[in-house]
């Protein structure tokens, strides 16, 4: 396999060295908690990307939503790492995320609820447009 | 924790599909296929749980996200009309300074974190230790009890679960009984109507206004 993934690789990274090539191989190959933890942080960017651009405001919920998964992936994670290696409470990770999807749960649904009660009295869920309390 | 063989496959399989659903979920201009696409976000990162050992997570994150909160989503998406966005007539961004610097910051904030991941766990661990690690998962599993088909072994993960969350959690257990409860009575008030107001209280809400009113003149006279 690495005979077959170091040349086409190394033709795109010209500089890059032939150890640290078939370290990042082999971190493909073989992920670790830390592309986990690659992985949920871009999640978490994506979700505060769009909470910060998008006018409207149930497309920022969604974000919120996605944010809080970013988080879970993290915990469920660092979880799996407890377990392995032996320290600390294993299962905290996933009573953590047990809550925090208990906290999403309520948070949609408040959320929601003001959706509604802010469209039926501005007729609008543009974020832009809900300046009542800006001076 | 280190993957290997298929869990490889699958982890980049389900991580990459949770990015581009939830860059798509950001991007889609229509509110209805963001829901979409955040379900799918949603459930590659319950595949990703599976991948990490915890299937009551996996579980819970199908049947309460996916199950009930973004069915609550779409619900909110038809009540309210988005009709202008989904035509091109509105624009589904702020303006353009305000996309660039919200951007911005956002690329700053990527950059420290993998920064600070990078600078956490310099570089893969080597192959004889993710060999040892599957080694000992297999081992692991061997001794669990055997299903009823025979071919697949049972995971105590969801005894464990339930273990702590009435051990360990059990405080804030009851608290999240109460925040659900205030929860549930709140999106009731909150979306009641002046109408449906008035009928719980049995007076018309103009009555009742200028019922006060007059006893406030009363007590000032």
């Amino acid at each position: 396999m690495d005979q077959l993934y170091i040349p086409v690789l190394g033709l795109i990274f010209q500089e890059a060295s032939d150890g640290r090539l078939a370290k990042a191989i082999d971190g493909v190959k073989h992920p670790d908690l830390s592309k986990f933890l690659v992985i949920a942080a871009i999640l978490f960017i994506i979700g505060v990307a769009g909470v910060l651009t998008r006018r409207n405001l149930l497309v920022i919920f969604m974000s919120i939503e996605l944010i809080l998964n970013a988080a879970n992936l993290n915990f469920i994670a660092f979880s799996r790492y407890l377990q392995e290696s032996g320290t600390g409470n294993p299962m905290a990770g996933q009573i953590f995320t047990v809550f925090i999807i208990v906290v999403a749960a309520a948070e949609a649904a408040i959320g929601l609820g003001i959706v509604i009660a802010l469209y039926r009295n501005r007729e609008t869920i543009w974020i832009d447009e809900i300046d009542l309390m800006k001076w | 924790m280190i993957l290997s063989g298929w869990e490889t496959v699958f982890f980049w399989i389900f991580s990459i599909t949770a990015i581009l659903a939830g860059l798509l979920t950001v991007m889609a201009r229509n509110a209805v296929h963001s829901a979409l696409f955040l379900i799918s976000s949603l459930v590659s990162v319950g595949a990703l749980f599976i991948l990490l050992g915890a299937e009551f997570i996996a579980g819970v994150q199908i049947l309460v996200y996916v199950g009930g909160v973004m069915v609550l989503f779409l619900f909110v998406i038809m009540l309210v009309n988005v009709g202008a966005e989904e035509e091109g007539r509105a624009p589904m961004f702020h303006r353009p300074l305000q996309v660039a610097t919200a951007l911005l910051f956002s690329l700053l904030l990527v950059l420290g974190l993998l920064n600070a991941i990078n600078r956490a766990f310099g570089g893969p661990k080597d192959k004889e230790q993710a060999e040892q690690t599957a080694i000992a998962r297999g081992a692991r599993e061997q001794t669990l009890q055997t299903g009823a088909t025979g071919v697949s072994r049972l995971s105590t993960e969801t005894e464990r679960v339930g273990n702590s969350l009435y051990t360990y959690a059990s405080l804030p257990f009851e608290i999240a009984s109460l925040l659900l409860l205030v929860a549930i009575i709140g999106s009731v008030m909150l979306a009641r109507t002046l109408k449906q107001e008035a009928a719980a209280d049995d007076v018309d809400p103009e009555v009742s206004l200028t019922a006060a009113g007059m006893q406030e003149m009363e007590g000032q006279g």
